[in-house]
C-alpha cells in the first residue's frame, strides 16, 4: 500500500519494574481498513491498547497519528485527537440518555446551556452511520449490552474527526446474533472510510473481518501489518505462541484413572445459564477448563462453590451427591478451594498482615472453645507456607506491598493452610513474568503429584497444555468436549481450538 | 483485559479513602505514641496554666467519668467502623437499651445488673435488627443506621411520654448512687487507699476494652470481621459467613452503646429519652483519631481511648481555663481536620517511599 | 455490596414521584377531612407552608451533594451559624438586610467550597471532613449568637418573611424558586450535567475528559450555597435566631432526599421528589398536630417509612430476580454461526 498510514506506531518502547512489557513494536494501519491486533494473555497488548489510548506514556517509539506526532498526556486527549475508543467495559452513565452519552465529551453548548437540537442532531448522524435505531432520550440503562456497546461505538464516531476506531474485545459479552451485527457494522464502517482496530481473542471473528494483521508475542512484534488472507487460523496461532514452547521436563506424574474421581458435576446446570456441564477431576489429577473470555467458567467455579443458584444435576464430592450453600461448607466440609482470577480484587485482603491473608481459612479449624485463636500458631502457619511457597516477604507485611507474583502466592497459600482437597485454580499466571510463571507451574504440578485434585481455569493454551492432565472445553457456558493432553503442544492446541471454533 | 487503568475518583469510593490504607505495620502504634505524647503535654500546659485542672474531686474525677463513657461509646462505633460500616443510630440505641433499663429499674423493680443486662441484651437486638436489615438489603449502612436514628427517637420519646410523668425512670436501685460516686479512694487495702480522682466506673470501660480487644486481637471472630472490612468479596471467598459477620457487629455495636448509655444514666441519676443525644459526633472522634480507618480492616482499642481522651482533656482543660463552650467546638474541629491532614500527608510520604499501593 | 449493588438496588426505588404525588393528595384530603374543612383555610395552608421551607430547601442542598456520592453532615450547623451571623451583622453591625443576607449567601458557598477542596485535596471521607466543619460551624454560631436570641426589629426584610401572595408564602414561593433553578441547572447546564455524569459514572466521565474532583467542588459550593438561601429565609420568617438554630435541620435533609428516591452512590437525583417528600414529612406534623399526638411520633413515621421503602424495595428486586428467565447465552446458541468461519 502506498497510501500514508492513518496510525503508525514505531519501536514503541514499554519498561515497567522488571518488566519489559513493550520492546520495540511496530503498528501500522491504513485506512479504510480493519486490522487486527493479536497476542496471547502477556504478549504485550493490553500495554500496546494503553499507549494507544493514553493511558500510558511509551518509554521510547513514536506514535503518528494521520502524519503527525502525538504525545497523549490523558485517555481524554486520544479521544480528542481522534482516537475512538470502545472497551471491553461499557463506560456510560446509566441515568443519561443515549444522546447525552454518546456527546458527553463534548457536549453541544449555547450560553452555558445544553443545546439538546444540536446534540440530538449529532447524535443521530452517528447512529445512522452505523444504522441503530434507537430512541435518542431513552436512558442508557434501558438498553442492552449489545445495544449499550453500539452506542459507544457511535459516540467514537461522534468526534468530529474520529479517525481511527479501537474495540478491545467487543465481542465478549455479546451472543453470535449480536456479534454478526457487530462484524456487519464494522464493515459498514470499514468501507466509509473509518479505520478499525480489533482486539479480540476470537480468531474466527478475526478472519470474518480483519485486512491486515499484527501479532505480538513476548513484547514484539512477530507479524507485522501483514494481509491476513495469506493465513491459516493454524499458522496464526503458531505465530501467537511461537515454536519455543514445547512441553515441560516436570517429572512424570501418573494419574488413576481407575479410581473414582472426588469431584463431579452431573449435568449442572445454574442460575447464570451453564446448562448439562458435566465433568470430573480425580485425586492427582490435572483438569483444565478452557474456553474464551464470557464462556461462563468462572461463573461454573462460582456455582460449585454455592455462590449461585443450581437449578439442574448435581454435584458429588467423594462419591456422595453435595449441597453447597456457601464457600464456608465447600471448604469446611468438602475441602473445596478456589484461588479467585483476581487476586487483588477477590484474593487478598490487601491493607492485612500476610498472617491474615494466610490463616483466614484455618481459624475455623484452630480456634478453641471461646475462640481463642493462638498467634502463634498461627503465625507458624503463615511462616510455614510463606518457607514452603518461597514467597519474598515477612508474615508481617502487607498484601498490598507484594508484587503481583508473590501475591498470587499468598492468595494460594491460604488453601494450601486449609488441606484442601480439591483446588479450582482460576488463571493463576495472569499478569505474571515469566520466571514466577514457571515456578508457579511446577507448583502447581507439585500440588497434583501430593494428591490433590486441581480444576485450573486458564486462557493462556500454553500454560494449559504444559500443565493439565485433560482439558475440558467450553463454550457458551456449556462443555464442547474434552481434549486428552498429550503434551505436545502443536497436536493439543488444534485440537482444542478445534473444540472452541466447532460449529454446533 | 481492560483498556484503560484509570483510578477511581474519590467521589466513588467507598468512603473517599483508598489512599489512606496503611501499608506500614508501625504506622498505628506510632500514632498512638504521638497521641500519648500530645495529651500528656496538653495536661501539662493546661495544668501550668491553671492549677485547678489538678482538682481531684471537682476535675479529674468528672473527667475520667467522661472518658470513661465516652470511650465505651467510641467503641460502639469502632464496632461497626471495623466491618467498614457506619453507625449513625448509635446514641439512640443508648436511649433505646437505657429505656429498657429505666423499665426494668421503674417498673419491674429489678436489681442494678439484672436491669444493665436486660439493657445489653436490648441494645444487641436493636444492633442486631439494624445489621441485618443492610445484611439482608446490602443498603448502605448510613441510610439504615440514619432512619432507624429517626424511628428510636420518635419510639423512645414516645415510651417515655407514656409510662412517665416527668420523661424519666427515676427510681434508683441499691447500688447505683455508690457507681456513680465511688472512687479509688473508697477501695482500701488496709491503710492504703487508692485516688480519689479515678471513678470506679472507670472498671466497665476497662472490662469493655478489655473484651473488644480480646475479640479484634485473639478469635476467629474478631480476625474476620476485620476481614469483612478490608474485602467483603475476598472475605465471602475464603468461607467467612459474612452476612453473620455483619449482623454481629452492628450488634456489639449495639450492646456497647447500651452500657455507654447504662454510664451515663448512672453519672446523670436518671434514664431519659435525651440519653446519648450527644454520643453521634464523639463516637467517631475518639475511633478515628485514635488510627481507626473509616474504611474498615483497621482498628485500635486503646488508640480510641486516646482519642477520647484527647477530645476529653481539650475539652475539660478549655472549661477550666474559662474558655467558653462557642470556642471549644472550633478548636475541636481544627483539631480533627489537622490530625486527619497529618495522618494523609504522612500515610502519602510513606507511600512515596517505594511502598506499592 | 459494592457501590454498583447499592447503586441498582436504590435505582429501583426510583420513579416515585407518582407515587409520592398520589400518598401526599391523599394524605392532604384524609387531613382536609378530619379537620372538616379546616385546613383548607387559607392561615392553615399559610402555616403548612411556612415550615415546608427549610425542610425543601435543606433537602435540595443535602440532594446536591448525594448526587455526586458525597454527604454533607455540616448543613444545620452551616445554616445556624448562617443565620445567626446575618441577623447579627443586621442588628449589631447595623449592616443594610439586602447586604447582609448577600454576605450570607455567599459566606455558605465559601464554606462549601472548602469543604470541597478539603475532600479533594486530603482525600479524607467527605463524612469527616464535613463532620469537622460541622464542629466548628457550631462553634462559631455559638460564638456570634451566645446565649441571646437575636431579633430583627420590624422592616421590609420581616415583611417579606411574613408576607404571602393568595394565602402562598413568599418565603415558600423562594425556596421553590430555588429548586427549580437547581433542577433546571442540574438538567440542562453543562456543568450541571458534568456534575451528574460524576456521580453516574466516574470513570465514564473521566474517559469523557470531566474532572471529578470539579465536580466534587461545585457540588459542595452548591450545597452551601443552598443553605445560605434558608439562612436568609430563615432570618427573614423567624421570630428571632440563636444558638439552636439549625440543630435539628442535618437529620430531615437527609430523609427529604431519600424519601424523594435519590441514589446515595450518586447519580440519581430528583428534586421534585425531595420536594414531595419534604411535604409528605411536613404532613406527618400536621396529622400530629390534628390528632393532637405526641411528636415524637413524626419522627418514629418517618424512620419507618424509610427502613420501610428500604427493605420494600428489596424485597421487589429479589422477586424479581426469583421470576424465571432465560439465560442469555441461550439464544446463542440458535442464532446461526458467524460467517466465514476459520479456513
Amino acid at each position: 500500500m502506498t497510501t500514508q498510514p492513518i496510525l503508525l506506531a514505531e519501536k514503541l518502547e514499554k519498561v515497567f519494574p522488571g518488566v519489559r512489557a513493550l520492546g520495540g513494536v511496530n503498528l501500522t494501519m491504513a485506512p479504510g481498513s480493519v486490522h487486527a491486533l493479536l497476542g496471547e494473555n502477556g504478549a504485550g497488548k493490553s500495554t500496546m491498547i494503553k499507549i494507544i489510548t493514553g493511558v500510558y506514556r511509551p518509554d521510547g517509539g513514536s506514535l503518528t497519528l494521520n502524519g503527525v506526532e502525538r504525545h497523549f498526556k490523558s485517555p481524554h486527549d486520544a479521544v480528542i485527537a481522534g482516537i475512538g475508543v470502545v472497551h471491553q467495559e461499557r463506560n456510560v452513565v446509566p441515568e443519561f440518555s443515549v444522546a447525552e452519552n454518546m456527546l458527553l465529551h463534548q457536549l453541544p453548548a449555547k450560553a452555558g446551556l445544553v443545546d439538546r437540537e444540536a446534540m440530538r442532531e449529532q447524535a443521530r448522524r452517528a447512529l445512522d452511520m452505523i444504522g441503530l435505531d434507537v430512541d435518542l432520550d431513552e436512558p442508557v440503562k434501558g438498553l442492552s449490552v449489545a445495544q449499550t456497546q453500539l452506542v459507544e461505538i457511535a459516540k467514537a464516531l461522534t468526534t468530529t474527526d474520529s479517525k481511527v476506531l479501537l474495540l478491545d474485545e467487543p465481542t465478549s459479552a455479546l451472543t453470535l446474533a449480536e456479534t454478526d451485527r457487530l462484524l456487519d457494522v464494522m464493515r459498514k464502517l470499514r468501507d466509509n472510510g473509518t479505520s478499525l482496530l480489533l482486539v479480540s481473542h476470537k480468531l474466527e471473528e478475526v478472519f470474518a473481518i480483519a485486512d491486515t494483521v499484527t501479532v505480538l508475542r513476548d513484547g514484539e512484534s512477530v507479524l507485522e501489518a501483514a494481509p491476513l488472507g495469506r493465513f491459516t487460523t493454524g499458522e496464526i496461532v503458531d505465530l501467537m505462541v511461537g515454536r519455543s514452547h514445547k512441553a515441560s521436563d516436570f517429572p512424570a506424574r501418573s494419574v488413576d484413572r481407575a479410581q473414582a474421581p472426588v469431584l463431579e458435576l452431573d449435568a449442572l446446570s445454574t442460575g447464570f445459564g451453564h446448562r448439562d456441564v458435566s465433568l470430573d477431576v480425580r485425586r492427582g489429577e490435572i483438569v483444565g477448563l478452557y474456553g474464551l473470555v464470557g464462556a461462563g467458567r468462572t461463573e461454573l467455579a462460582k456455582a460449585v462453590l454455592g455462590l449461585d443458584r443450581i437449578v439442574g444435576g448435581g454435584i458429588r464430592v467423594a462419591g456422595k451427591d453435595v449441597k453447597i450453600d456457601n464457600v464456608g461448607t465447600a471448604l469446611g466440609r468438602h475441602h473445596i478451594g478456589y484461588v479467585p482470577e483476581n487476586r487483588k480484587t477477590e484474593g487478598l485482603f490487601l491493607d492485612q498482615p500476610l498472617t491474615m491473608n494466610i490463616a483466614v481459612t484455618v481459624w475455623a479449624r484452630i480456634r478453641n472453645f471461646f475462640g481463642y485463636v493462638a498467634k502463634r500458631r498461627e503465625r507458624d502457619i503463615a511462616e510455614h507456607y510463606v518457607d514452603r511457597l518461597g514467597i519474598k516477604a515477612a508474615p508481617r507485611q502487607f498484601a498490598g506491598q507484594l508484587s503481583g507474583g508473590n501475591q498470587q502466592k499468598v492468595s494460594l497459600a491460604k488453601w494450601l493452610a486449609a488441606d484442601c482437597e480439591i483446588l479450582i485454580i482460576d488463571e493463576p499466571t495472569v499478569g505474571i513474568d515469566v520466571r514466577t510463571k514457571a515456578a508457579f507451574h511446577e507448583l502447581i504440578w507439585d500440588l497434583a503429584a501430593d494428591g490433590m485434585a486441581i480444576l485450573l481455569i486458564t486462557s493462556d493454551l500454553p500454560e494449559m497444555v504444559t500443565l493439565a492432565d485433560r482439558i475440558v472445553v467450553m463454550r457458551d457456558s456449556r462443555v464442547m468436549g474434552t481434549v486428552e493432553n498429550s503434551h505436545h503442544y502443536g497436536e493439543t492446541s488444534k485440537a482444542v481450538i478445534g473444540l472452541v471454533h466447532q460449529t454446533v | 483485559m481492560s483498556a484503560v487503568d484509570v483510578k477511581p475518583p474519590a467521589a466513588k469510593t467507598r468512603a473517599g479513602t483508598g489512599g489512606r490504607r496503611r501499608f506500614h505495620p508501625s504506622a498505628g502504634s506510632a500514632q498512638r505514641w504521638s497521641l500519648l505524647v500530645v495529651i500528656i503535654g496538653l495536661v501539662v500546659l493546661f495544668g501550668s496554666l491553671q492549677s485547678a485542672f489538678y482538682n481531684e474531686k471537682l476535675i479529674v474525677f468528672p473527667l475520667l467519668r467522661e472518658i470513661a463513657v465516652f470511650t465505651v461509646v467510641g467503641l460502639a462505633q469502632l464496632a461497626v467502623l471495623s466491618i467498614g460500616h457506619m453507625n449513625l443510630a448509635v446514641g439512640r440505641m443508648a436511649a433505646f437499651s437505657a429505656m429498657f433499663m429505666g423499665m426494668a429499674y421503674e417498673l419491674w423493680h429489678m436489681p442494678l445488673y439484672v436491669g444493665l443486662l436486660i439493657g445489653l441484651v436490648a441494645g444487641a437486638s436493636i444492633g442486631g435488627f439494624t445489621g441485618w436489615i443492610i445484611a439482608a438489603t446490602g443498603v448502605n449502612s448510613f441510610v439504615v443506621t440514619l432512619a432507624m436514628d429517626f424511628a428510636l427517637l420518635g419510639l423512645v420519646s414516645l415510651v417515655y411520654s407514656e409510662f412517665t410523668a416527668a420523661a424519666a425512670f427515676t427510681a434508683k436501685p441499691a447500688g447505683m448512687d455508690e457507681m456513680r460516686n465511688l472512687s479509688l479512694a473508697d477501695l482500701c487495702a488496709g491503710d492504703v487507699c487508692g485516688s480519689p480522682a479515678v471513678p470506679q466506673m472507670l472498671v466497665f470501660t476497662l472490662i469493655a476494652m478489655a473484651l473488644v480487644g480480646y475479640l479484634y486481637s485473639r478469635t476467629r471472630i474478631g480476625r474476620e470481621l476485620l476481614l469483612v472490612g478490608s474485602n467483603i468479596t475476598a472475605a465471602e471467598l475464603s468461607g467467612v459467613p459474612t452476612v453473620r459477620r455483619v449482623v454481629g457487629a452492628h450488634a456489639m455495636s449495639g450492646a456497647l452503646a447500651a452500657l455507654a448509655g447504662f454510664m451515663l444514666a448512672v453519672t446523670a441519676g436518671s434514664f431519659t429519652a435525651g440519653i446519648g443525644g450527644e454520643f453521634m459526633i464523639p463516637s467517631f472522634l475518639g475511633p478515628v483519631l485514635g488510627g481507626t480507618l473509616l474504611t474498615g480492616g483497621v482498628v485500635s482499642i486503646v488508640g480510641t481511648l486516646l482519642g477520647t481522651s484527647l477530645v476529653q482533656v481539650i475539652r475539660q482543660g478549655l472549661t477550666t481555663l474559662g474558655i467558653g463552650l462557642e470556642n471549644l467546638n472550633i478548636y475541636l474541629g481544627v483539631i480533627l481536620l489537622l490530625a486527619l491532614s497529618t495522618d494523609r500527608i504522612r500515610s502519602v510520604v510513606a507511600e512515596r517511599k517505594g511502598v506499592k499501593p | 455490596m459494592t457501590g454498583k449493588d447499592l447503586m441498582s438496588r436504590l435505582r429501583a426505588n426510583r420513579g416515585s414521584e407518582p407515587t409520592l404525588l398520589v400518598v401526599g393528595i391523599v394524605g392532604y384530603l384524609a387531613l382536609v377531612l378530619k379537620s372538616n374543612g379546616d385546613l383548607l383555610e387559607g392561615n392553615s395552608i399559610k402555616g403548612i407552608l411556612i415550615y415546608l421551607t427549610v425542610p425543601i430547601l435543606i433537602g435540595l442542598a443535602q440532594l446536591v451533594v448525594l448526587a455526586v456520592g458525597q454527604m454533607n453532615l455540616s448543613v444545620g450547623a452551616l445554616g445556624g451559624f448562617l443565620s445567626v451571623w446575618i441577623a447579627a451583622l443586621i442588628v449589631d453591625s447595623g449592616l443594610p438586610p439586602l447586604l447582609a443576607a448577600g454576605i450570607g449567601i455567599a459566606g455558605g458557598a465559601l464554606v462549601g467550597v472548602v469543604n470541597g477542596v478539603l475532600v479533594v485535596v486530603t482525600r479524607i471521607n467527605g463524612f469527616i471532613v464535613t463532620l469537622a466543619t460541622m464542629t466548628i460551624l457550631i462553634g462559631l454560631q455559638y460564638r456570634v449568637a451566645g446565649t441571646r436570641t437575636i431579633t430583627l426589629s420590624d422592616g421590609w426584610f420581616t415583611d417579606f418573611g411574613s408576607a404571602d401572595v393568595l394565602n402562598i408564602p413568599l418565603i415558600f414561593i423562594a425556596a421553590l424558586v430555588v429548586a427549580a433553578v437547581l433542577a433546571f441547572f442540574l438538567r440542562r447546564a453543562v456543568p450541571g450535567r458534568r456534575l451528574l455524569a460524576s456521580g453516574g459514572n466516574p470513570l465514564a466521565a473521566r474517559l469523557s475528559g470531566i474532572s471529578n474532583d470539579r465536580s466534587l467542588i461545585l457540588a459542595h459550593g452548591l450545597s452551601g450555597l443552598i443553605i445560605g438561601v434558608a439562612a436568609v429565609l430563615t432570618v427573614m420568617s423567624a421570630p428571632g435566631v440563636n444558638k439552636s438554630i439549625g440543630g435539628d435541620w442535618l437529620l430531615p435533609s437527609f430523609a427529604a432526599p431519600i424519601i424523594g428516591g435519590a441514589a446515595l452512590a450518586g447519580g440519581a437525583v430528583s428534586v421534585l421528589g425531595t420536594i414531595l417528600a419534604a411535604f409528605i414529612v411536613r404532613l406527618v406534623d400536621v396529622a400530629r398536630a390534628q390528632y393532637s399526638l405526641d411528636p415524637s411520633l413524626v419522627n418514629f413515621t418517618i424512620g419507618a417509612v424509610v427502613l420501610g421503602t428500604v427493605v420494600l424495595g428489596t424485597i421487589r428486586e429479589n422477586r424479581a430476580a426469583r421470576a424465571p428467565k432465560d439465560p442469555p447465552k441461550d439464544t446463542a446458541k440458535e442464532a446461526a454461526p458467524l460467517a466465514g468461519s476459520p479456513s
